[in-house]
């Protein structure tokens, strides 16, 4: 059990006093979804619309040997039936989404529906759309598809194996990366321990609450317009490409996201709408059940990891050798870039000279997998965290003590040799998060309390080497209230929100006065993907600059009216004032009219750019990889039944340094919400495919946590400032989820003595380890 | 998703809808819908008639009868849960149905769907069986009482015939100090299903031993009754050796398979652990414990 | 299969609606235009199409809309209003409970059904109350909250639903 810790007080931090910045404001989008008046993907209809459904693969391997579609093709009210034959060559281009020109990857693409080779159960083969969803769905069931079951690979160990059968090309390998640093072999030698680990982790589904979505159709201009719920509008390049059409022929209209979590990054059924509207030149809506929500879309990687770390005695790490094999499923998707974060984060929030690893994902007939919040982050989590404290028990230390000799600092190097210029707070929220658990449950006699804690860094923002940027347009409008047009998807964190929040500082205008439009590809300037943890950074750079401008000629303008300096005026409260001198003022609309009518622009387009940087080594994989990185720490207490093998989550804190909370309320939700899926993935959660085939196809069967299962997480929130962010601060999306389930891992070991090497913890796999472990000491 | 075509009947009269399943072959009784409707939508089940009982007035509530407490079967599991006559003299039915599934499908699912569906790990199925339930059938043919543990058959078969509606369960008022618990492990802490479930009912010392039932949930195709568990506790004190016996009879006497949920070795650990939990409490409160 | 006229009173409004029998509560209700009424799952497991049937909290998904026949159907867009919300609404928005909004009017309905009942609710009643409403992005903490706020604002001013 983690003794008491002594908590220091946070070094000084200067944060500039902001008036709308950092307070818990409610949600400019909080009330229209609570009284149901939000239009989501699946809400929206338009005149004469057509109901689409999608025929899948029942098998994971296969090829198609006989697909007869006349029958289908003859049923009233059939409008429009696709098969591959019907798109030659239509490829969907999974390259990194919102692409900034870099060349597609090669074997990126997956056939938008299979021709000849089936590669996953699930796997789109044909689209009908007719009068009715009844209509459709018969129609799906007169098609006439006669498959040939072929050989199988569903294992990413086995998939590399020599002789496997090959999901495509000549070897299934996805992806491969490697890291060398120092002199792994010298580092082993001077060790005095080596601890060697391995660790698993299972398929995860996303489980956001809102199925796949969209309506399409075709304008007045010959645009395929689709509205859909999506993380990246972008993919209207995908979606023209694959159509064979212009770029400026495809217009998304992003609704508001009823979750995403990465599962919403790759194309679903736009691409199918599409072509649909296309096709039938009428309205087309297609909505996915959960069953296929659930077998279409990504899963996060199954990782088994293994780490051998030389140590010293007194806990320092002398070199960490690490292996990591991912399961990419039947297509690339974003397989190669997951891996990446993996690999690049694989020895953890740690200061290692001697560094080697090696990561490499294989193509299997599984579900695919993709982004899933923390891409890659949470595996790599899950095995550092559990190898320190493997590495605590070996030399005889507690963990803490362990993690301290080697935790990252200011100016350090991370394994890729990036230099970390942002503040480290790793021994200012491990002991916040320690400290919170506050006073130990006693155990009993079958029932065992433990603690566990996790320390993590995470990046936000995008690889620096995609060039990432991001646009927004802020302006005053004459009445002084003021909008935003912005592409930013939100996905239910408060995307759209927070970049409110900013204008309204900055421009003095009340965040109830502040409107906001955005996620449109053809009218709001492009702000990049909701995912990576980027859109606070990137977009919230782009408001913050395009505000600045607008604030800048208010500021200029209202300093002639007042007859001073620009530096003696400010905005607050929708009004220019002098300062110190608040008597002096005057209402933004009042001054809106003088800057229109002397041709002062009252609103701007602003670009933001993210740093740039050439890509890693290939050979070394030194080089930056990240704008930044969060920092932060969870500990956890959890009861343990030592005859059901139940474990019950006591208490969770989580504390994280979050630079600077643009919305405390939102940064509360998302550490608490993060935290809440990290503990589902430690304890619960697990995806399971079985030769390809999935048995958990609803949610009768893919368990994610009730109201009834965890504690509320207590979120401690620190602000550095240090952020690169805008008004200095860090990203906490995907980081919040991150050190969750290695803190419960960790408290499980501490509470029954044994270490159970893979996720979810279920009651079952404490009962086996605990028989196990019976057994060697006996 | 659409629903596959069925034509639905919803007879205001108990002669009505016995009427209707005596002359409309395939025909399906249709209460709460809880379960019917997800296997009609998963293409699990198509029956061609369904006939909706939520009408009939006198099939649902809770009354007592001739010494019987009688729970119509259209009672939804919210009302038994909120019952006090069932809080009263059966609280294990009534812990039971508040960890049924959730709370809106506690307010459409009834006890007599849960029993007809005879799900292995129906929640309502051990406490019935630890209370000696009996399940009151009705055709247009006649009536017919079968008792509870002669009622399941197989997983999703029961003893019911396909013009038979249940129109109630019904069991004794169990005896004054007798005492009951239910507890079921799930795979998370609500709406969940039964990885093994366990109840037991145990009357008062008597001439010739006590009353004893424990049964079981999802741990063989049908829920059961562990009879040698039973009599390892009925004659003798119930002391901690007869009580670890019980424990260890109940987990050989049930024949779980191994599924998503959990493996037959699992199940089989998972009732010693419940069966022992139920027992020493129903034990601490006595004097001969 | 014959088609049949109901009358369903949603949200305080008759409607008649002839359909056949196979048509869910929630298809109905969708396709009327109560698309605050969500699909999540079809099948019982999310509660995102709770909705009060006769003051009860059920899962429209699981409602044939025949058994509906004659009886009363409160959604959330039927609590309140941008306009006018309720105070539960406005709770949930004042706490941080929406996060992606997708789970929330189900959740809110059945915190109608928890507080019609329970005024008072301890904070393990609330976990119960919405243990079949699912959510992602919260982890629930300030959904429960938010109930607990909604409580506490209707003892203070009046439930105006």
């Amino acid at each position: 059990m983690i003794g008491k810790v002594e908590v220091k007080p946070l070094p000084k931090v200067d944060l500039p006093p902001l008036r709308q910045v950092g307070r818990p404001l409610r949600r400019v989008d909080a009330l229209g979804k609570a009284v149901g008046s939000t239009v989501y993907a699946a809400d929206f209809s338009m005149p004469n619309m057509l109901h689409a459904k999608v025929l899948r693969s029942p098998v994971p391997s296969g090829r198609i040997v006989g697909l007869n579609v006349d029958r289908a093709r003859s049923i009233p009210g059939v409008a429009c039936v696709l098969t591959a034959r019907d798109l030659p060559g239509a490829k969907l281009s999974t390259d990194m989404p919102g692409q900034t020109g870099r060349k597609e990857r090669a074997g990126s693409a997956a056939p938008v529906l299979a021709r000849d080779v089936v590669r996953f159960q699930g796997e789109p083969i044909a689209l009908v759309a007719a009068e009715m969803e009844e209509i459709a769905e018969e129609a799906i069931g007169a098609i006439e598809l006669e498959m040939e079951e072929t050989p199988g690979v569903f294992d990413p160990e086995e998939a590399l194996k020599p002789g496997a059968p090959k999901v495509y090309g000549d070897d299934n390998v996805v992806a491969r990366w490697k890291i060398r640093k120092g002199d792994v072999e010298k580092g082993m030698a001077e060790a005095d321990l080596i601890v060697e680990n391995t660790f698993r982790m299972p398929f995860v589904e996303h489980a956001y609450l809102e199925p796949e979505a969209g309506v399409a159709w075709v304008d007045d201009q010959g645009v395929i317009n689709i509205r859909v719920c999506t993380q990246v509008v972008e993919h209207f390049r995908s979606v023209a490409k694959a159509l064979g059409i212009p770029q400026n022929k495809v217009r998304i209209r992003g609704t508001m996201v009823g979750g995403g979590f990465g599962g919403k990054e790759d194309v679903t059924v736009e691409i199918f709408l599409a072509l649909l509207a296309r096709e039938t030149g009428r309205p087309v809506k297609l909505v996915y059940t959960r069953e296929e929500s659930f077998v279409a879309q990504s899963k996060r990687h199954p990782f088994v990891i293994t780490h051998r770390t030389g140590v010293k005695r007194d806990g320092r790490i002398t070199a960490a050798k690490i292996d990591m094999i991912a399961d990419s499923g039947a297509y690339p998707y974003l397989t190669p870039y997951v891996l990446l974060y993996a690999t690049a984060m694989a020895t953890g929030p740690y200061r290692i000279e001697n560094v080697s690893v090696d990561s490499v994902a294989a193509a299997t007939n599984q579900p695919f997998t993709s982004a899933f919040r923390g891409f890659g982050g949470p595996q790599a989590a899950l095995a550092y965290e559990q190898q320190m404290d493997e590495i605590a028990k070996a030399v005889g230390l507690d963990p803490l003590t362990v993690r301290r000799a080697n935790y990252l600092r200011r100016g350090d190097e991370t394994a890729t040799g990036q230099r970390i210029a942002s503040e480290v707070w790793l021994e200012e929220t491990v002991t916040r998060a320690i400290a919170g658990l506050g006073e130990p449950t006693p155990s009993s006699k079958t029932r065992k309390v433990g603690r566990g804690f996790a320390s993590y860094f995470q990046s936000y923002g995008r690889i620096t080497w995609f060039h990432d940027t991001s646009r927004a347009w802020v302006g005053l409008e004459l009445d002084g209230t003021a909008t935003i047009r912005c592409g930013v998807p939100d996905i239910g964190a408060g995307q759209a929100n927070s970049l409110c929040q900013i204008a309204s500082e900055l421009l003095g205008v009340p965040l109830e006065r502040v409107t906001v439009y955005a996620t449109d590809s053809a009218v709001t300037p492009l702000a990049g993907t909701s995912t990576a943890t980027r859109q606070l950074y990137m977009s919230g750079h782009a408001v913050h600059k395009a505000a600045s401008a607008v604030r800048k000629n208010l500021l200029d303008r209202a300093a002639v009216h007042f007859g001073v300096g620009p530096d003696a005026v400010d905005l607050a409260d929708g009004r220019a004032f002098v300062k110190g001198d608040e008597s002096r003022s005057i209402g933004l609309d009042e001054l809106a009219s003088p800057c229109a009518a002397d041709g002062i622009p009252l609103s701007t387009l602003a670009l933001f750019t993210a740093p740039f940087t050439d890509g890693i080594d290939p050979e070394t994989g030194q080089g930056d990889i990240w704008p930044d990185f969060t920092f932060g720490a969870q500990a956890v207490e959890v009861a343990v039944d030592i005859e059901t093998g139940q474990v019950e989550v006591l208490k969770s804190v989580a504390c994280h340094d979050v630079g600077r909370a643009i919305n405390p309320a939102a940064v509360r939700g998302q550490i608490i919400g993060g935290s809440h899926q990290g503990l589902g993935y430690a304890l619960m959660e697990e995806y399971i495919v079985k030769d390809g085939i999935t048995q958990t196809p609803s949610l009768a069967e893919y368990l994610v946590p009730t109201s009834c299962d965890f504690p509320a997480t207590e979120a401690i929130i620190l602000e550095s400032g240090s952020g690169v962010g805008p008004f200095g601060a860090k990203g906490i999306g995907e980081p919040a989820l991150t050190p969750a389930a290695p803190a419960v891992a960790n408290a499980v070991a501490d509470a029954i003595g044994i270490r159970i090497h893979e996720v979810p913890i279920t009651p079952e796999r404490v009962l086996a380890a605990m028989k196990r472990g019976a057994r060697w000491r006996g | 998703m659409t629903l596959p075509k069925f034509e639905l009947h919803r007879p205001e009269s108990l002669d009505e809808a016995l009427d209707i399943l005596a002359s409309s072959p395939g025909a399906v009784p249709i209460a709460g819908g809880t379960a019917l409707i997800v296997d009609m939508r998963g293409r699990r089940l198509s029956p061609p008639v369904l006939v909706d009982i939520g009408l009939i007035d006198r099939l649902s509530g809770v009354r007592i009868e001739g010494g019987e407490v009688v729970i119509g079967a259209a009672t939804t599991i919210a009302e038994i849960k909120e019952s006090d006559l069932i809080a009263q003299h059966s609280p294990l039915l009534s812990e039971a149905c508040g960890l049924f599934a959730s709370p809106s499908v506690r307010n459409r699912a009834t006890i007599g769907g849960n029993i007809a569906y005879a799900s292995p790990a129906a929640d309502t199925a051990p406490p019935l069986l630890a209370l000696d339930a009996s399940v009151e059938l009705a055709s247009a043919s006649g009536r017919r009482t079968v008792p509870i543990d002669r009622f399941f058959l197989g997983v999703r078969r029961t003893e019911r015939r396909d013009d038979e509606l249940i129109t109630a369960i019904r069991f004794p008022i169990p005896a004054e100090g007798t005492e009951g618990r239910f507890r079921k492990l799930g795979l998370r802490r609500a709406d969940a299903i039964s990885v093994v479930s366990a109840a037991v009912s145990i009357g008062p010392p008597a001439d010739g031993g006590r009353r004893v039932r424990i049964a079981l949930g999802a741990v063989a195709p049908t829920p059961i009754r562990a009879r040698r568990a039973e009599e390892a506790l009925s004659a003798g004190p119930i002391d901690e050796g007869a009580i670890l016996a019980a424990a260890e009879a109940a987990a050989s006497e049930a024949s779980p398979v191994s599924d998503l949920r959990g493996s037959d070795w699992y199940r089989r650990e998972a009732i010693r652990a419940l069966v022992r939990r139920l027992l020493r409490p129903v034990v601490e409160g006595r004097s001969d414990g | 299969m014959d088609e049949r006229t109901i009358r369903l009173k949603i949200n305080g409004r008759e409607r008649e609606v002839s359909l056949p029998p196979n048509v869910t509560l929630l298809r109905v209700l969708r396709d009327l235009g109560y698309v605050d009424v969500k699909n999540g799952c079809e099948k019982g497991d999310c509660g995102a199409c709770a909705v009060l049937l006769d003051g009860k909290l059920v899962n429209s998904c699981l409602v044939l809309a025949w058994q509906a026949d004659g009886r009363e159907i409160l959604t959330a867009s039927g609590l309140g209003s941008i306009e006018h919300p309720h105070p539960i609404q406005e709770a949930f928005a004042d706490t941080g409970a929406v996060q992606c909004g997708y789970c929330t009017p189900g959740m809110i309905m059945a915190t109608k059904a928890l507080l019609d009942v329970n005024p008072d609710p301890s904070e393990e009643e609330i976990r119960e109350a919405i243990s079949g409403n699912l959510c992602r992005c919260t982890g629930y903490a300030q959904i429960v909250e938010a109930v607990a706020e909604a409580a506490r604002r209707i003892a203070g001013g009046g439930d105006s639903g």
